[in-house]
């Protein structure tokens, strides 16, 4: 995904200390098939590499993930105030 | 913050959340804004379209003020395919005119100057501030009402009545125990790419005078097996092109929103309208897509949901719906306050606004549409390219005669799909394009 990378340079994200995703179960995340989180997030947040994982640094909030999620296993939380994605002139 | 109790909270600072907070400011009560943003609008790159007469009987002549970007006189659909787009538009020059139709905004301009007037107002703005949790306090031994919330840094603050404009998330809706959970298949997922063009060459491509704005809406290319839609509108010097589908389709498809407006962007027909742009940003939302099924319940004890959050979108009108909600909200907490009664019993004036609105009865209506295009995922796709094809042949100059095109057009939608369903997906196309 080299061109996601090039795009995400154009975006402003204020990254936190912590994440503000997670998940409520990291072994249910072994057993699903096809991880179509790694597929539906517009900007790769998650990849797989022996477990998932989670590039919240790269979230632009879109808010999909906990719903796109079959298991429900995605805990998806505001950044804290004023960090995040941000949009100006 | 020094004060810790207001008339009312208003939770989200976007079209729905200002409107509130600027109608009761309006009334002189003490009303808190809390945004999560560094500013209003700061999160959005999204809901670039204003609709006039709704705006207009909350803040008369906006346009004279406010920060829009150009006023919209063409609107075309496109049903594209590989090669070919039948087109269906229509050109009003009376629309860049007073009093207008709709308008092209930047939302991190447009809701951060909505904001503002709820601030000239009267209103009390918080920005950085997400607010975690609900405060609520037990009137029986089942009934509790919400008297507060309780923000990132742990401190509550109270009001008698509260506002949810958190937005399509609504996290809070549901902790208040008012709307059952989202799930995939009432919701949509919306890429979007951003791009800078000077503004006399936007006019040139589009054919748009200055200050003139167009709209277009796509269907059937780049999607099989979803329910798609392309977007691409104007600013004063800026082109966005967004690409959307149902996020439980995007799922069950193995789609890529970025991998969508790549392909997107390669259509010959959309490449030409892009070409010599610079990319200026990236952004993604989602919609409540529901419909009238899963609206919430939309008020309790001293609170209120307005907005994406209570599910108020109608085709492709969301900003403007959301601020008539916020307003009528606004206008309840007024009669409330007067009242001195944040009950049920005075809140319920909010939801007989709310079924009374124009949009409530669009929403209820557009009930089949949804249903239609969930049962029928690849609806788009095949009306789009049996329009496609039956075109290509309309205006292909052969040697047949007429009757021997005829049968020929007859047999290409014949070949697509019985020609029943063709007419009926057609039929179904057109009447709920408002869907979308």
């Amino acid at each position: 995904m080299e061109d996601l990378a090039r795009v995400l340079k154009h975006v402003d994200i204020k990254v936190a200390t912590d994440s503000h995703i997670y998940l409520k179960d990291p072994d249910i995340c072994k057993d699903c098939a096809e991880k179509p989180c790694t597929l539906f997030c517009p900007t790769g947040v998650f990849y797989w590499d022996k477990h998932l994982n989670i590039t919240y640094e790269h979230c632009i909030e879109c808010g999909a993930c906990p719903f796109g999620c079959p298991f429900n296993n995605i805990i998806w939380t505001y950044p804290p105030g004023g960090y995040g994605v941000e949009y100006h002139s | 913050m020094n004060k810790k109790h207001f008339d009312c909270i208003v939770v989200g600072a976007g079209p729905a959340g200002s409107t509130a907070a600027l109608t009761i400011a309006r009334e002189n009560m003490s009303v808190l804004l809390i945004e999560r943003g560094t500013s209003p609008g700061a999160k959005k790159l999204f809901g670039g379209l204003i609709h006039r007469s709704a705006v207009d009987e909350i803040i008369p002549g906006f346009w004279e003020r406010a920060p829009v970007e150009r006023a919209i006189v063409t609107d075309e659909l496109w049903l594209l395919d590989q090669t070919s787009a039948v087109k269906i538009g229509f050109t009003g020059l009376n629309y860049a005119k007073p009093p207008y139709n709709k308008f092209s905004v930047i939302r991190y301009k447009w809701d951060k100057w909505l904001a503002d007037e709820a601030v000239r107002a009267g209103a009390f703005l918080l920005n950085n501030t997400v607010v975690r949790h609900l405060v609520t306090e037990q009137t029986g031994l089942k009934a509790k009402k919400f008297i507060g919330v309780e923000l990132d840094n742990g401190e509550q603050v109270y009001a008698n009545i509260i506002i949810l404009a958190e937005g399509a998330n609504a996290a809070l809706t549901e902790e208040a125990g008012l709307r059952k959970p989202i799930t995939a298949k009432n919701l949509s997922l919306h890429t979007m790419e951003l791009y800078s063009l000077p503004a006399k060459k936007i006019e040139e491509r589009f054919n748009v005078g200055p200050n003139e704005g167009a709209v277009i809406g796509a269907i059937g290319y780049p999607f099989a097996g979803a329910i798609g839609k392309v977007g691409i509108w104007l600013q004063k010097d800026t082109i966005a092109l967004t690409v959307g589908a149902l996020l439980d389709q995007i799922v069950t498809g193995k789609l890529n929103p970025y991998q969508l407006i790549i392909q997107t962007k390669k259509h010959p027909l959309i490449n030409s309208l892009l070409a010599g742009c610079k990319l200026l940003s990236y952004g993604s939302h989602t919609i409540p897509k529901g419909g009238y099924d899963t609206l919430p319940q939309l008020f309790s004890n001293g609170i209120m949901v307005v907005g994406d959050a209570a599910g108020f979108i109608s085709g492709r009108r969301g900003a403007d719906l959301a601020m008539l909600s916020g307003m009528y909200a606004g206008e309840t907490a007024a009669q409330a306050h007067a009242k001195g009664d944040y009950s049920t019993k005075v809140l319920k004036a909010y939801l007989n606004k709310i079924q009374d609105s124009f949009f409530y009865k669009d929403i209820k209506a557009s009930k089949e549409s949804s249903d239609y295009f969930h049962n029928y995922q690849d609806a788009d796709f095949l009306i789009t390219k049996t329009a496609n094809e039956l075109a290509y042949e309309f205006f292909h100059v052969g040697l047949e005669n007429k009757k021997e095109k005829m049968k020929k057009m007859k047999n290409i939608a014949l070949s697509i799909q019985p020609v029943l369903k063709t007419s009926e997906d057609l039929y179904q196309g057109v009447q709920h394009w408002g869907f979308f």
